[in-house]
């Protein structure tokens, strides 16, 4: 304990604390950065100028920074709308994977396809495999009571060695000299930039979902049974909610908008099936979520400056030829200091009088 | 808990050289613009009872909780022994003497009596368990709470864990010992128990404080009674003074207030709920019916099959086949066609956890059972809830009256008022209500009494209740359950029919009363 300090319990709650404490983790983070770059013999100035710089220096850094956000912003929403409910879905990153099989499998399936229809068909798929990847654990917990954090978590490693298995097998492009990925999507598949920009249109899309999640559950029926569901099962059945169709519905669409971040990295950023598509975005959601605590809009800000984290860290490893699980260090050390100082919100330090 | 059948030791009267233990000096403590205690000046001496009666919302909790060091007074200062305090912890204030029971026990459950008494204790790191049983069953010998040393917290009856809790602070050698109405949890045997207990501890030098609203407990069990009404102390009263709880219920409100109350007759109508021959899930055929215009009581020692009864009539467990009628619809075909309108209303005991969102605003809170009323298509008319969310805040005088408060910002009694007025807005035919006046205080226990008896123009009432006297007051017919079978049906019109309640909840039945 610090001595001159001491705890106490807040009366009344702190009104800017949620942003006092979100700007404190982060700096607290951004400090002990700087030491870990110190470790390792760099300099932190120069390490956190360009890791600043980096992520929001350039034209081309944010560009990079608003393209990764999108889905990781998609997959938050998703997870988001389940941790409503109290239902803990930690499987986005599977149901991510499914929801690019989906869409990989229309687009080689119908590569000649107007793109008015070939688009809507890669999203309904996209969103079909996600959301059925989703509720398996959903099912499972419902008949047999299993718990959904571990089926959602080790169900992310079968949807990866799926991913694997098409990619390395009936899939592969056979003009890719063996390495394991499928052929280029055709240009009916492919999302392309918006104006001219290297920025493409799932960008308005997360915004148009976004628009819609908050409305959905601000003004419909199911929305607010869902807010009033997360009491749990007991609460639901007084209220006559029907609690499994509920578990069902939420885990569905919480694969589903997985699903459709999946679809659109591999038509808007990739062009194609490969295993490099699976870098975590699907956990990096759950950080999101939980720091924009379930809020739409905040959701969108937390993905932007993660997204914007992961490009720097980008670029730190280049400059500086800093290992890459530094990013998920500093990503995970952001989420921690921010869990960390939630403690106060509850609580407030106060000068210790000279008479104690 | 109605009658108090037990010999209290005589009273000790005050002597001049006395000196308090602890004193409260002007304390002052505000939230916000509220002010939650004004002015507060009490004295605590050792080896008496001090009742603390009043309302909910009076200022009780807030008061014990800055003798317990979890606020701090804005004015004013607590004395303990005549040396000035600043608690800035629970921790300062248990290791200055003062120790608190809470209504909420905390405890663990998978370990034993012993174990939780020692838990959090200096001294060795590894104690005997022989040893440490051993002293905790002299500790419990000495002050006559009789519970299994050796014994898991979760094997435990809410009597023997209060025990523990009790135990828990005298290891602790706690000199100012506080109860926060600690017979809410207790049967009418285990209260008398307790009672027995502060007692004891009372004349080993003790220092107690009661909080409570039940009349009838504090005039039976106190030396002092403190009557604390709007965060200030009204008055202080010598039990053996009081012409009649009336008139102590008077002073603890501020008006005249009846403890009993006018039931008009009303003319019984059609069968809302037909129990038939229902057996399982720890009940015995169970058979009875509630007609609309009546009310009929369910009284009985908890845990005798109140819960699996309610919960099955309630839809919270599905009932064998054919055994449950309801609105002259079987189980399965209400529950399948329930309509949010002129249907089942359950208003449980568990409020905030199971009646209301605690994290939720009024408007959300009114629309969970009525949210179906306020559909179009898939969207919801918040505007028309919110409407009418504010006409029901007003009519019902749920306070604080905005209706952007969250539940668990809601004191008990306004809490109850919001889910009665919410579910006396769909009109339904039957009411469950559960022990719907538990932990109110007298006038918002009248104002529930009153709406209840006058919906009995549209529904029917199955009351249960633990609190004889609510049967007595509102219902037409009590039912004694014992162990998961109806003992006796009785008709409250007949004068006999108090003194058969007794016995038959303890199981006893003389002749062929069924």
């Amino acid at each position: 304990m610090l001595t001159g300090f001491k705890l106490r319990k807040r009366d009344e709650p702190w009104k800017w604390g949620a942003l006092v404490i979100f700007l404190g983790a982060l700096l607290i983070s951004l400090l002990i950065s700087a030491f870990l770059l110190e470790g390792q013999g760099k300099s932190a100035i120069d390490g956190l100028f360009i890791l600043w710089d980096g992520s929001f220096g350039h034209v081309w850094a944010l560009e990079g920074a608003l393209l990764k956000a999108v889905p990781i912003f998609l997959c938050s929403l998703g997870v988001a709308i389940s941790f409503r409910m109290q239902i803990w879905n930690i499987g986005a990153e599977g149901q991510f994977a499914l929801g690019a099989i989906g869409a990989t499998w229309m687009a080689l399936s119908f590569p000649h396809l107007h793109w008015t229809l070939l688009m809507p068909l890669m999203f309904i798929m996209a969103f079909l495999l996600g959301g059925l990847w989703a509720g398996i654990p959903a099912a499972l917990k419902l008949k047999l009571k299993v718990n959904e954090i571990i089926s959602t978590l080790m169900l992310n490693y079968i949807a990866i060695l799926l991913l694997d298995y098409l990619v390395f097998g009936i899939w592969k492009d056979p003009s890719s000299y063996g390495f394991p990925m499928t052929p280029k999507f055709s240009e009916n598949a492919r999302i392309l930039g918006m104006f001219g920009s290297s920025v493409h249109w799932g960008v308005a899309l997360c915004v148009a979902v976004g628009a819609a999640f908050w409305a959905f559950m601000r003004y419909t029926r199911l929305g607010y049974e869902l807010k009033a569901s997360g009491q749990g099962p007991r609460v639901a059945k007084y209220a006559g909610m029907p609690y499994g169709f509920l578990v069902m519905f939420v885990m569905c669409m919480s694969g589903g908008l997985a699903g459709w971040a999946g679809c659109v990295e591999v038509a808007g950023t990739t062009g194609r099936l490969e295993p490099s598509l699976m870098v975590g975005y699907g956990y990096t959601a759950i950080v999101v979520a939980w720091l924009a605590r379930l809020e739409p809009l905040n959701i969108a800000f937390a993905s932007f400056l993660l997204a914007a984290l992961r490009v720097g860290v980008e670029n730190l490893q280049l400059e500086l030829q800093i290992p890459a699980a530094f990013g998920e260090i500093m990503e995970g050390m952001i989420l921690l200091s921010v869990l960390a100082g939630q403690f106060f919100l509850t609580y407030k330090l106060e000068r210790r009088k000279l008479s104690d | 808990m109605s009658t108090c059948d037990f010999i209290r030791p005589a009273r000790k009267p005050l002597t001049e050289n006395e000196v308090p233990v602890v004193r409260l000096v002007g304390v002052t403590k505000r939230f916000g613009k509220v002010v939650a205690n004004n002015n507060i000046n009490l004295d605590l001496y050792p080896g008496r009872i001090k009742a603390l009666l009043g309302e909910n919302g009076a200022g009780k909790s807030t008061m014990m909780s800055m003798l317990a060091g979890r606020y701090k007074p804005d004015e004013g200062h607590i004395e303990i022994d005549g040396k000035v305090m600043d608690f800035s912890s629970s921790k300062e204030a248990i290791n200055a003497g003062i120790g608190m029971v809470y209504q909420h026990f905390m405890l663990v459950e998978s370990m034993t009596v012993a174990q939780n008494v020692l838990l959090g204790q200096t001294g060795g790191f590894f104690i005997n368990p022989k040893e440490m049983e051993k002293r905790v069953g002299e500790l419990a010998g000495r002050f006559g709470l009789d519970v299994a040393p050796g014994a898991r917290v979760c094997d435990l009856s809410m009597g023997e864990k209060q025990r523990v809790e009790i135990l828990k602070l005298l290891y602790r050698d706690s000199r100012i010992l506080i109860f926060d109405e600690p017979t809410a949890v207790l049967t009418p045997e285990e209260t008398i128990r307790l009672f027995e207990a502060l007692w004891k501890m009372a004349e080993q030098g003790k220092s107690i404080v009661f909080i409570s609203h039940k009349l009838e407990e504090v005039l039976a069990l106190a030396d002092d009674i403190a009557i604390l009404r709007r965060g200030v102390i009204e008055g202080e009263v010598d039990p053996d003074c009081v012409e009649s709880k009336a008139d102590l219920a008077c002073r603890m409100v501020g008006k005249e207030v009846i403890l009993e109350i006018d039931r008009a007759p009303m003319e019984s109508g059609k069968p809302v709920l037909e129990v038939r021959n229902l057996s399982g899930m720890g009940l015995n055929e169970v058979d009875f019916e509630v007609r609309q215009g009546e009310i009929v009581a369910l009284v009985g020692v908890a845990g005798n099959g109140q819960k699996p009864l309610v919960e099955s009539i309630c839809g919270l467990r599905k009932p064998p086949r054919d055994t449950i009628v309801i609105g002259g619809k079987p189980w399965r075909r209400f529950f399948a066609e329930s309509t949010w309108k002129r249907s089942l209303s359950y208003i449980p005991e568990d409020r905030l956890g199971l009646a209301t969102l605690r994290e939720c605003d009024m408007v959300d809170n009114i629309l969970l059972t009525t949210r179906k009323g306020f559909a179009i298509g898939p969207w919801l008319d918040k505007k028309r809830a919110s409407t009418e969310t504010v006409g029901l805040v007003e009519k019902f005088d749920i306070r604080p009256g905005r209706i952007q408060a969250l539940a668990w910002q809601l004191s008990g009694g306004n809490l109850q008022k919001a889910v009665l007025a919410r579910e006396l807005y769909r009109e339904p035919v039957l009411i469950v209500a559960e022990q719907p006046t538990q932990g109110l205080d007298i006038s918002a226990t009248e104002e529930v009494w009153k709406r209840l008896l006058e919906v009995r123009a549209m529904a029917g009432i199955l009351l249960v209740t633990g609190d004889l006297n609510e049967a007595l007051q509102l219902a037409d017919r009590i039912a004694v359950i014992y162990n998961g079978r109806i003992l006796g049906m009785l008709p409250t019109s007949d004068k006999a029919t108090p003194d058969k309640i007794g016995p038959l909840m303890a199981g006893i039945v003389e002749e062929a009363a069924v």
